[in-house]
């Protein structure tokens, strides 16, 4: 909750935002009208996957910037 | 033989998950799913336990443990908004500034916010108060993206920070943030990344906080970010 209220605050500031959550948060995610999240299917608290997984963190945040660049309108919500 | 123990029913067993006698917060899921769906889980998760002995694959927890988690968030409404701002990026990745902020509790190393006025406080003790930092300001740590890996602290009451303990990049992805830039998919990076406690006062954060966060930012002309609640 706190990371989309500080998403939609900065948002309205023209500071464009893509956020990285667990698939558990899609709800929360939904309900707040956010501009761009990528859902990954990962456990709480490793939203970025396992411990020293480098290359799959990479490709995660790849795909953010991609998602960040190409999302057209607020609520674009997708799954890794 | 008489068993003195007092009875404990099953949803009370599930619920002491959350911040009760098991506290366990990669299972407080558990508070949220009926009587039913928590006992199928941990039925199935049993099965599973066994599997994975047998066939040395883990996989399949993992997939159990997901599947409970996302049964037990999926009902969890607590903002509601029907519209939202929306800022369409114009230019390439590759020539905007970047930031990343995270809620993961991350800190540099002798830069402890010190919550709740306390100095020192663990991780067992920031979940027992997690009600208290419901209330709280909350407090944004600057950490440089630079920065060692053993020089960087967490701390969080609503999360088990197990993974992020082993390697902070789980949840606050600082080091992947850096790659990017070496590689041009982003053009630069401002020199500190921001963390942060989620478990604060929403209140507090709206009317209080996030406007002087916007002009930290603003004055560092960043022009896009990676955020991450956990």
């Amino acid at each position: 909750m706190s990371v989309g209220h500080a998403a939609r605050e900065f948002e309205a500031a023209g500071i464009a935002t893509v956020i990285i959550a667990v698939k558990s948060f899609e709800t929360r995610m939904k309900m707040m009208s956010l501009p761009r999240v990528l859902l990954t299917p990962h456990l709480l608290g490793r939203p970025m996957g396992n411990p020293f997984d480098e290359t799959g963190r990479i490709s995660i945040l790849n795909r953010a910037i991609d998602l960040l660049e190409t999302a057209k309108n607020n609520g674009t919500i997708v799954d890794y | 033989m008489e068993n003195d123990q007092p009875q404990e029913s099953f949803e009370a067993f599930t619920k002491s998950f959350f911040y009760g006698t098991r506290s366990d917060l990669s299972f407080k899921f558990l508070s949220d799913l009926t009587p039913h769906d928590a006992s199928t889980f941990l039925q199935h998760l049993f099965s599973d336990l066994v599997d994975a002995i047998d066939d040395n694959d883990i996989e399949k927890i993992k997939k159990r443990l997901l599947s409970g988690q996302l049964k037990g968030y999926e009902n969890q409404k607590n903002f509601d908004y029907d519209d939202g701002p929306f800022h369409l990026l114009t230019k390439p990745a590759s020539s905007l500034n970047f930031t990343l902020l995270t809620s993961s509790g991350h800190f540099v190393l002798g830069q402890d916010p010190q919550p709740l006025g306390v100095e020192g406080m663990t991780q067992k003790e920031a979940e027992k108060r997690i009600f208290d930092f419901l209330k709280e300001k909350p407090q944004l740590s600057e950490i440089p993206f630079e920065i060692q890996h053993d020089q960087l602290m967490v701390r969080h009451g609503g999360y088990d920070t197990r993974a992020a303990q082993k390697d902070a990049n789980v949840s606050f992805p600082y080091q992947g943030m850096t790659v990017l830039k070496q590689q041009g998919k982003i053009n630069s990076l401002t020199p500190n990344a921001y963390s942060f406690v989620g478990a604060c006062s929403q209140v507090r954060l709206l009317k209080q906080t996030l406007s002087g966060w916007i002009e930290k930012l603003k004055q560092q002309n960043v022009d896009a970010m990676v955020m991450v609640p956990v």
